[in-house]
């Protein structure tokens, strides 16, 4: 087994126990149902509120979400997942609210318990359903603010919970905090050969790191600093602002995601950072690169980027040289939901790979309809999706064996961890890399 | 009075009253909830990606085609059925330029009109059955998705009737439920879910401009 299997397995344990970590929230039942309440009418926009109000219960939202596609189970059809806060909205803010409560039942508390399945364990906020919507209904944007209904009534899921409680009460995450994470750089940086350039006062580039790389997929770190160092520029990894998972957006905890993000805009001000370089870390970049700034309501003075757009644009300048090692394979790309169909990052890392001299082969259903592995927005680490999770992966794994490419690349470390466990639970033996590892790994030194 | 007489006379006018008021008041309040500020740089401006959504939305996404394929159907006959019978039958045309003072436009062969009313009235006969035996129709839908397809249903049906000069009821009867049946429909539509035949573009819209902001084709 190599060290990295290893680490997969001893992660995988860890989320096992991360149950027990979790501490409960009391609560009566009556205030749960108020904060869900409450919450959804603070949250409640202009733009859900015109969403909710052009739908026409066609279901077709069904067809395009992995879990209903798994199992057929008409109780995840997106759209349902957000029916307590329509029916929040249609009783106490829509205009006509004071006829439709005449059709339209309240929500109840065991109502609540019931969703906590929908909007956590069964909802990956891919955004594939609004790819098939005719009328465009953004259903991620509505289950993110049910998560965030469901936090402040103390229902996060344990895992995740655990998870939330530690990363906001001592910027730790599975016990890895600044020291074991400056440590774990050294020593990567002693087994490189290269000094780790950590805590500069100064730099035009703020590198993240996330607890998933220190933990895991150690080569990911191990390469951005291979490339970032190939490429000459000024940059650091900050232990005032170095950790890119933000267990505030997934929980839906928003006290955690403003204060897991502010550690980071802070250390970038403070160092004069014109760039925030993300590590392949799918829920991060969205997080820092679209919501930080609207849960701050400020523009930011750097730009926010994921490797694979660094490195698209550093070979386009000419400043990034890699060899064709990879010529004479066929490899296909999986994009990850929250940089692709959230983002637009589709052409960085098929121009990444093409230029590595790969046969690039294009999977059906890709880019911008591309299926989820089922493991993000933090599902990989709920133990009660696991049935949820496998199906969804058949999908995943079909897609990618119709491809007949020798390898899948990817740029995500939570999909890469979800291909990991599909894998082993399949015996399915196609090799699974990272994009910025097969960069590394061909620099024209 | 009679219920012609009521169904022409102030029936129409209330109905009318309620259908526009209601309208304007819902758009508008929904319209007038706060909205959110994008502080992050756009990759793009929204505006174009927006209005681009609204067009691209009439048609599903290649992905999309097949598993759709009975709403792209169902939903293309009703509509443009819905749009032939109200808007190129000559009495409708006659009434319309009657109510907004605008000259009259051509109009279709009744025929054609006719396999349009029985188009549209099958379509939505359909949509009601695949909505109480398709799984994912049957759970997500309630009081508002069945009232509204037989609302709908109703002119369609006995505007019909009342053309074919059906013998099971005078004419004059036929055509006043044909209008009470108008009426009613007009009165629902700022109620119900009906309303989403002005939601879809803003709705569309945003979605296309908040993700084309991202640098994303939706």
């Amino acid at each position: 087994m190599t060290v990295e299997a290893e680490r997969i397995d001893m992660f995988f344990e860890g989320i096992k126990k991360l149950p027990e970590m979790a501490q409960p929230v009391e609560m009566s039942d009556a205030e749960r149902l108020h904060q869900v309440k409450t919450t959804f009418l603070a949250k409640l926009t202009r733009n859900m509120a015109v969403d909710l109000e052009s739908c026409v219960h066609c279901g077709q939202c069904a067809e395009a979400c992995h879990y209903y596609n798994a199992t057929q189970d008409p109780k995840y059809t997106p759209i349902r997942k957000v029916e307590l806060l329509k029916r929040v909205y249609q009783r106490e803010l829509s205009p006509t609210r004071f006829l439709r409560r005449l059709w339209t039942r309240d929500i109840t508390c065991d109502e609540i318990h019931e969703w906590i399945e929908l909007v956590y364990d069964s909802c990956t906020e891919c955004g594939r359903c609004f790819m098939v919507c005719p009328m465009g209904i953004n259903i991620p944007a509505m289950v993110n603010v049910n998560r965030q209904a469901f936090a402040n009534a103390g229902l996060i899921p344990v895992e995740l919970r655990a998870m939330e409680q530690e990363q906001y009460a001592g910027n730790t995450l599975f016990g890895i905090g600044p020291e074991q994470t400056e440590a774990a750089l050294r020593q990567i940086g002693e087994q490189m050969g290269v000094e780790v350039p950590i805590n500069k006062e100064k730099a035009d580039v703020l590198l993240l790191t996330s607890v998933v790389e220190v933990m895991v997929f150690t080569d990911q770190i191990a390469s951005a600093i291979k490339v970032l160092n190939h490429l000459k520029l000024n940059w650091t990894l900050h232990m005032d602002g170095f950790e890119a998972a933000n267990f505030g957006m997934l929980s839906g905890f928003e006290p955690l995601q403003k204060r897991a993000g502010d550690r980071v805009v802070k250390t970038a001000k403070k160092i004069g950072a014109k760039t925030i370089l993300v590590p392949e870390c799918g829920h991060a970049f969205p997080s820092l690169r679209w919501d930080q700034a609207n849960v701050d309501e400020q523009s930011f003075p750097f730009e926010v980027l994921t490797m694979a757009e660094l490195m698209a644009r550093e070979l386009r300048n000419g400043n990034l040289r890699v060899k064709p090692g990879v010529k004479g394979k066929s490899v296909t790309f999986h994009d990850p939901c929250k940089i692709g169909r959230h983002s637009g990052v589709f052409e960085e890392p098929r121009a990444m790979i093409k230029a590595l001299g790969a046969e690039f082969r294009e999977a059906e259903s890709s880019q911008a309809v591309n299926w989820c592995c089922g493991g993000g927005a933090g599902v990989f680490l709920l133990n009660s999706a696991a049935d949820l999770r496998q199906g969804a992966w058949q999908i995943k794994q079909a897609q990618i064996d119709a491809t007949g490419a020798d390898e899948v690349v990817l740029s995500c470390a939570s999909c890469r961890l979800n291909f990991e466990r599909g894998a082993r639970n399949n015996h399915w033996d196609k090799p699974i890399d990272s994009l910025l590892s097969m960069v590394a790994e061909n620099l024209d030194e | 009075m009679t219920l012609l007489d009521f169904a022409r006379g102030p029936g129409m006018q209330w109905s009318l009253i309620i259908l526009i008021v209601g309208i304007l008041w819902r758009v508008v309040g929904t319209l007038l909830l706060s909205a959110e500020k994008d502080y992050s740089q756009a990759r793009q401006g929204g505006t174009g990606p927006g209005i681009r959504a609204v067009f691209r939305r009439f048609w599903p996404h290649p992905e999309f085609v097949k598993p759709t394929l009975f709403h792209m159907v169902g939903g293309y006959t009703l509509h443009i059925g819905l749009f032939v019978v109200i808007f190129l039958f000559a009495p409708h045309i006659l009434w319309f330029a009657d109510l907004l003072g605008l000259p009259v436009w051509a109009n279709l062969p009744n025929n054609i009109i006719m396999l349009a009313g029985a188009l549209t009235a099958a379509s939505l006969v359909a949509f009601v059955l695949r909505r109480m035996t398709h799984p994912v129709m049957r759970r997500i839908s309630g009081f508002d998705d069945y009232a509204s397809n037989i609302v709908t249903l109703l002119p369609v049906v006995t505007g019909m009737l009342a053309f074919a000069h059906t013998p099971i009821a005078r004419y004059e009867t036929l055509l006043a439920l044909h209008l009470l049946s108008v009426e009613l429909l007009f009165v629902w539509i700022p109620l119900s879910k009906l309303a989403h035949a002005l939601f879809f573009i803003p709705s569309r819209y945003q979605l296309g401009a908040a993700f084309g902001r991202r640098g994303v084709k939706v």
